[in-house]
């Protein structure tokens, strides 16, 4: 799902025909933060973009029910697309396997996304890393039916919300490695020295081989808006050419 | 590192086994199996007498979601999910995850070689059944 967090992250590379990936789901993406960062709000505003895409519905798991609506990028917040977001809050790991485990039992549209927010609060009830794998593989196997109910031409992506400990041990360096293995694109968030008033991000993301790497500088006001730009290139950085929309590489 | 590259690698499985498959021809030819076994270890072997064994089970509901069951040397059956390498194995948990010593167990293995090879049992159940296989694989009970 990078190219969805790709469109999310810079909307001027994403007017113009899209050619390619349009429809396609692309990988299974993992958005990994620290505490206290805007990955929800980030994962909001990719179900908000791929509402509005006309496709199926989106499913967005969370442990608990968002408090408010995140501001997103300016217009999006409208309530056709919201309509389309399914919120659903599995309270334990149990519940989140049960729902994962039967997803194929509902009928109806397939969802085109599926976001999870807070794994590690799921992983840390059961940390031991079979269950770890198992908890991913089945986020993968469930994008991967519903990319099949959907059809060809369409797809489900996935994109996991992960927050990291700042100071974890070998333990979590080795679940955190697993996990990686599972999902081929991933989306680092780091906290930026703030503005005044400001909360800022700067986000990673590495679409697995896939595409250029790009960055992102995130920021969010006080009135909870978020803005988007791209992070300044460093001099010799090669993968900077992400306002063209001449079809470069996606 | 390797292990970008080794799921790759056993997710690409027809490009990995397909020439073992069709230079083994039955039982005969041993280039494709010292291939694998290059590849994969004393796995490969193991692998191939699953298969021989008609141990793996594709298991299907009417929803088209699929899992895979292999019937381990033991007598014990394991779960492999159909779309990404897990294995509700020890040897997957042990060698794959916690040690890295292997890109899959032979269970696996086992799977992609009959996929390749198109030959496994095949089973249906219904929706409800297929949820509660999927709900018990997460580990194998000793």
């Amino acid at each position: 799902m990078a190219e969805v967090l790709r469109r999310v992250l810079s909307p001027s590379s994403a007017a113009g025909p899209e050619e390619e990936n349009t429809a396609e789901a692309g990988p299974p993406l993992l958005l990994l933060c620290g505490p206290g960062s805007g990955k929800t709000a980030l994962l909001f505003a990719a179900a908000l973009e791929t509402a509005g895409e006309g496709r199926g519905p989106v499913l967005f798991l969370t442990r608990r029910p968002l408090q408010s609506l995140p501001r997103g990028t300016g217009a999006a917040l409208d309530h056709l697309r919201l309509q389309k977001i399914r919120f659903q809050y599995p309270r334990s790991t149990r519940e989140l396997l049960h729902l994962l485990c039967s997803a194929h039992e509902a009928r109806g549209p397939a969802p085109s996304l599926l976001l999870l927010d807070g794994l590690e609060e799921y992983l840390a009830e059961d940390p031991g890393l079979q269950e770890a794998a198992y908890l991913a593989a089945l986020l993968l196997d469930t994008a991967d039916h519903f990319s099949h109910r959907v059809g060809p031409g369409g797809g489900c992506g996935l994109i996991v919300a992960l927050q990291t400990q700042e100071e974890g041990d070998s333990g979590d360096a080795l679940q955190l490695s697993v996990l990686q293995r599972y999902f081929p694109a991933q989306c680092w968030l780091q906290p930026d020295a703030p503005g005044p008033g400001q909360h800022r991000l700067r986000a990673s993301l590495e679409p697995g081989g896939l595409g250029p790497r790009a960055e992102w500088c995130v920021a969010f006001r006080p009135d909870g808006e978020m803005t988007v730009t791209p992070w300044p290139a460093q001099a010799g950085d090669p993968s900077s050419d992400k306002g063209s929309s001449s079809g470069g590489q996606r | 590192g390797v292990w970008r590259h080794g799921w790759r690698l056993a997710g690409g499985h027809a490009a990995v086994c397909g020439g073992g498959a069709s230079e083994r021809d039955g039982r005969g030819g041993a280039g494709g199996g010292a291939k694998l076994k290059f590849v994969f270890g004393s796995s490969a072997i193991q692998a191939l007498d699953l298969v021989d064994r008609q141990s793996i089970t594709l298991i299907s509901s009417p929803s088209g979601r699929r899992v895979y069951q292999v019937l381990g040397s033991s007598g014990k059956t394991y779960t492999c999910l159909a779309s990404c390498h897990y294995c509700s194995c020890p040897a997957f948990a042990f060698s794959v995850l916690r040690k890295s010593d292997s890109l899959l167990c032979k269970h696996l293995l086992a799977v992609y070689l009959s996929q390749v090879m198109r030959t496994c049992q095949q089973l249906s159940v219904s929706d409800k059944q297929l949820t509660d296989i999927l709900l018990t694989e997460k580990k194998e009970e000793a």
